[in-house]
């Protein structure tokens, strides 16, 4: 199929491995799955020491489980990136310890304080979600899948963030108050999730021409303040004046770019940032503590039987 | 030998099991699996599978989804709206349906 093909034929799950896609699309698909599938397992490593930091055993029962999800989520979305042809999982676990693999800007930044889960609990959940929902009809039928279950699961996260949410700002005025200092900080990264306006966006057109990806960077954030800002406000957080954002009559939000560090964004991208360091150290040590669990596995494959008689005859 | 046939109604959906064929080798499974699951039910793709590589673990087996409540991982436990995102409204929707078929409460 050459790429005039796709575009013409592009819509909702409609390629599959049965299908002999160009390289372009192997590409451009692998690098978007690739990025969503790091996400997932660096979102992961942020939250985990919340597990352990948990005020109550609900809480802690629930992060746990949250985390789990995650880690689940990326190995669904590997599967459906490596059914691509372009990359193994091997290799794309490889990149992401070594620091090549690229992640969502917010999992980039540490997260010290319970105060501060919501944060990504519930906003950047939410604009994942979000995200996700609209990728159920993205062209490359696997991804779809995942998206499937991945958004079935997705529901318990956002809302238990909210719970979080709910009962720090209904707590002593500490909490609160650093409820609010957590969102201050949080604020502008959360907005620049969706990266940068569509005009500056450089894999959007391909992978929208393609079916790839169904919404913009600016529809998705549009939907994101329409149903999220309400919430913020529900809680008694006030948005900070900067960056400024103003809502349209149309229902639409005008965000100032200007305001937003983009600096920062692509050192962020480029897995440059303090935190990027740190966040990927802590990926890449686990990566190294667990290989002999791999190379157990790897051994127990390549036996004769796969594995299902003892190693030597006697 | 035994073939599972596993059929795609259309592009982007799932293959569900839908029955299996004798065959000598995978080609006439394929064909058999055509003429006997591929004709009147629309059909996109066909899989076929030899049954001896159909492992199954089944739910005498062991618990799927464990024996200890696990409440704390479904949005409807969460007193909080859903209904401000369609997305997270879908998602507390389908848990309550898989609930439901798992037969719990």
């Amino acid at each position: 199929m050459d790429v005039e093909e796709v575009k013409e034929r592009a819509g909702p799950r409609e390629f599959s491995p049965a299908d002999d896609m160009p390289e372009e699309y192997r590409k451009a698909a692998t690098r978007m799955i690739q990025f969503h599938a790091n996400s997932e397992i660096m979102g992961a490593y942020l939250e985990r020491p919340f597990v352990r930091q948990s005020p109550s055993l609900e809480r802690k029962l629930a992060f746990s489980a949250k985390v789990q999800d995650e880690i689940g989520h990326g190995q669904l979305l590997y599967r459906a990136a490596e059914s691509l042809g372009v990359k193994t999982r091997d290799e794309m676990l490889e990149e992401l310890a070594n620091g090549e693999g690229k992640f969502l800007n917010c999992f980039h930044y540490p997260m010290d304080s319970w105060h501060e889960t919501p944060m990504i609990a519930f906003f950047v959940d939410g604009a994942a979600m979000r995200r996700q929902a609209t990728l159920k009809k993205t062209s490359w039928e696997p991804y779809a899948h995942a998206m499937d279950k991945v958004c079935f699961e997705e529901g318990f996260h956002v809302k238990h963030g909210e719970h979080i949410l709910a009962e720090l700002a209904q707590g002593s005025k500490k909490d609160q108050e650093k409820l609010q200092e957590a969102f201050d900080e949080w604020w502008p990264r959360i907005l620049q999730f969706f990266g940068p306006t569509d005009d500056k966006s450089t894999h959007h057109d391909f992978a929208a021409d393609v079916g790839l990806k169904q919404m913009s960077n600016d529809e998705l954030r549009n939907a994101f303040l329409n149903a999220y800002v309400p919430k913020a406000r529900k809680y008694g957080l006030e948005i900070p004046e900067y960056p400024r954002i103003e809502e349209n009559d149309d229902g639409t939000w005008k965000v100032r770019e200007d305001d937003l560090d983009w600096d920062e964004f692509f050192t962020v991208a480029k897995n440059d940032y303090e935190g990027s360091h740190e966040q990927i150290g802590k990926r890449h040590d686990t990566q190294e503590a667990v290989e002999w669990v791999r190379d157990v596995l790897d051994d127990h494959e390549q036996r004769p039987m796969g594995g299902a008689g003892p190693a030597a005859a006697d | 030998m035994i073939w599972e046939v596993f059929r795609q109604e259309n592009a982007g959906e799932y293959h569900t099991h839908c029955g299996n064929v004798h065959a000598p080798d995978a080609e006439m499974a394929k064909l058999f699996a055509q003429i006997q699951h591929g004709r009147r039910k629309p059909t996109h793709s066909l899989w076929v599978v030899p049954q001896p590589e159909v492992h199954e673990v089944d739910d005498e087996d062991t618990a799927f989804g464990g024996t200890t409540d696990k409440s704390y991982r479904w949005a409807v436990t969460y007193d909080v709206d859903a209904s401000f995102a369609q997305e997270v409204a879908d998602s507390e929707r389908e848990q309550e349906e898989a609930a439901r078929s798992r037969g719990d409460d």
